[in-house]
């Protein structure tokens, strides 16, 4: 490639590069004003009827991190959040495993069967789950039928309900996700591993689990992510008695119009979130820093 | 140290045979070379004795063990892979290392294994590095040393060689040469490139479509190919069509198409009448000005190329054939256009069943 070449090429890429404006402007936009105008909310007192008081104030606050009932709130979603990533990740990785390493001609067949099972709304979902888990559900019938229980388990209008909820949700995305990660593994080194005297269970711990692991972290986290906002499977599967923040923020809004202490709730939540993706990554990459130094 | 046998092995995917009726012994100690085109089925034989692919039928043997239906990690065997497959994530010494901790070796023990191969493979004070901070060729030395850290019975090596640069795989042949006869460990080599396969088997077993076509030293392969197939395999070579007139022990007299009638040897029995091709090593050719020898082959130069110790000619045969003949640097040099003879001794020429007559036997 010549000198001209190389300049016609760079100013080609960047009028090509104007392309990404247009996208970036709308979604800053949609993004930033609307959260802006939550945190500027947050720090205004309720005078009731949607009215904000004229001055400034950090009373919100005070009472979201104050008020034990909000701090049990906030405890409960991150818990039931952690919880729901931690099953989620367990059930993905075999069969995000599985689905890198067959050479099947099923396995593209699998992967879009996922992907539309992805694209069906929550809501339909969530109210497909309340119909399978309910005392006289098929899952309940089931487990009676070959003799696991004898009184059906309440898997609804509790916190079970709102994990597997969760569960349900996010374990398509979390499957894809790691699948990707696992096909970047050469399975020429587990072989290795296994030719070089490794059993499978040390395979896994010494070669899969540590090449795996930052995708590991990443997919938990958007899986931790989702769950903390998810609001559908929380009221929906919970009944009204699993009060988890996006739960209580919803009440706000809608029974006592409390717009600013909601908000003051979401910025909250937004806040906690960032942050403890944040810590995650700042562990990870001090754990991991040996070998990501040379990557 | 052990021997590897092959009995008959055989493995199918779905209708389509990748290695069949295969047997092979390597002996203790012995570097062998299995070498043959892409999708021969070398990998899968070699595959197949390190346990990742396990044979439709057939029996594998390591020693007196019967390993055929036994997991890799309880073969003893240690390979290089084709993308070295180190551990990414580990330093030059874990790697190393690895197959011994699996064995739970003792720390010292270890340390001191370690430290002994990063001395054999002259990489002594890279065991903190990372795979990603070594060359290629370092790169191959410590996937080496990783296999061949516990004393394995076999080495397999699987085209290590692949992604490096001329000069540097033929350093590295003559480093894999001088560590295995170092050690003495049975190795066995898979390669497609016949130069390497000359340059570092004891033995060399030539692959076709599943099977071994033949084996034997580099010499005995390159003088005495048993089939049209292995003679082009390994160096050049070129083909005079032909039909056997007449047959007298081991050699025979063949009609060309233009009637010349010259000899040839005949590794492999064929009857009077039967269309054959004879294989003349571009070396074993002479070229001369005399048109009345009885053997002589009427010619005409066509391209002349200079290649410093030899210079290779084209030259045109009557039935419109161009054969290349390789002399040795020497003026005077012919000159392109110019009419020659060309002549060979009777051992140099092999006849082989032509291959379209006889589709298997050629190849």
């Amino acid at each position: 490639m010549t000198e001209r070449d190389a300049t016609a090429a760079l100013s080609e890429e960047k009028r090509w590069r104007l392309f990404l404006w247009p996208p970036l402007i709308v979604s800053a936009t949609l993004l930033v004003i609307p959260q802006a105008s939550f945190v500027w909310m947050s720090l205004h007192k309720n005078l009731g009827m949607g009215l904000l008081g004229s001055t400034l104030t950090l009373e919100n606050y005070a009472r979201a991190l104050g008020d034990a009932f909000y701090l049990d709130c906030l405890w409960l979603t991150f818990w039931l959040s952690l919880v729901a990533t931690a099953i989620t990740l367990f059930l993905a990785f075999p069969a995000a495993y599985l689905l890198a390493r067959s050479r099947s001609a099923w396995i593209s067949f699998l992967i879009v069967l996922l992907l539309i099972s992805s694209f069906v709304t929550i809501v339909i979902k969530v109210l497909g789950l309340s119909l399978v888990l309910g005392q006289e559900g098929v899952v309940n019938q089931f487990l009676q039928w070959i003799g696991v229980i004898s009184v059906p388990l309440r898997m609804l209008n509790n916190q079970s309900g709102v994990i597997i909820g969760l569960i349900q949700y996010t374990l398509p995305f979390l499957v894809m996700l790691l699948f990707s990660v696992i096909q970047t593994i050469p399975v020429s080194l587990e072989e290795a591993a296994e030719l070089h005297g490794a059993g499978r269970i040390s395979t896994f711990r010494e070669v899969l689990l540590p090449l795996a692991l930052p995708g590991l972290i990443a997919g938990g986290l958007v899986t931790f992510n989702l769950n903390m906002g998810a609001f559908t499977s929380a009221v929906l599967l919970g009944g009204g008695k699993v009060l988890t923040l996006p739960v209580v923020i919803q009440r706000k809004i809608l029974l006592d119009v409390d717009y600013p202490f909601a908000a003051c709730l979401a910025t909250e939540l937004v806040v906690l979130v960032f942050l403890f993706n944040v810590a995650s990554t700042f562990f990870i990459r001090w754990k991991t820093r040996g070998a990501s130094q040379v990557r | 140290m052990a021997s590897v046998t092959l009995e008959a092995v055989s493995k199918g995917y779905g209708n389509h045979a990748a290695v069949e009726n295969f047997s092979l012994c390597v002996e203790d100690g012995e570097l062998l070379v299995l070498l043959g085109p892409s999708g021969c089925g070398k990998t899968t034989a070699l595959r197949m004795i390190a346990g990742l692919v396990e044979p439709t039928r057939g029996k594998i043997r390591i020693g007196d063990r019967d390993v055929t239906r036994l997991p890799a990690r309880q073969r003893n065997v240690g390979m290089v892979f084709q993308d070295y497959a180190l551990f990414p994530h580990m330093t030059v010494k874990e790697n190393i290392a690895f197959g011994l901790h699996q064995r739970a070796l003792v720390k010292s023990e270890i340390d001191d294994r370690v430290d002994a191969l990063l001395s054999l493979i002259r990489l002594s004070g890279f065991e903190r590095r990372y795979p990603e901070q070594l060359s290629g060729g370092q790169q191959q030395r410590v996937a080496l040393a990783r296999a061949l850290a516990y004393s394995p019975a076999v080495l397999l090596m699987d085209e290590p060689f692949g992604a490096l640069d001329l000069k540097l795989r033929q350093a590295m042949q003559l480093e894999i040469r001088r560590v295995q006869r170092q050690l003495g460990t049975t190795t066995i080599f898979v390669t497609h490139d016949q130069e390497e396969a000359m340059s570092l088997a004891d033995r060399i077993a030539i692959m076709a479509d599943g099977r071994v076509q033949q084996h034997g030293t580099p010499e005995d392969i390159y003088r005495r190919p048993i089939s049209a197939f292995v003679a082009n395999f390994i160096g050049k070579l070129n083909f005079l069509r032909g039909t056997v007139r007449s047959v007298s022990g081991p050699c025979c007299a063949v009609a060309l198409v233009d009637g010349t009638v010259v000899e040839a040897l005949m590794p492999v029995a064929c009857e009077v009448g039967r269309s054959i091709q004879i294989a003349l090593r571009p070396q074993h050719l002479e070229i001369s000005f005399e048109f009345a020898k009885s053997s002589g082959l009427r010619a005409t130069i066509e391209q002349r190329r200079y290649l410093g110790n030899v210079v290779h000619y084209f030259v045109r045969v009557s039935d419109n054939q161009v054969l290349l003949v390789e002399r040795p640097d020497a003026v005077p040099w012919l000159a392109v256009g110019q009419e020659v003879s060309l002549a060979w001794r009777t051992e140099n020429a092999l006849a082989f069943p032509d291959r379209d007559s006889d589709g298997r036997a050629g190849i």
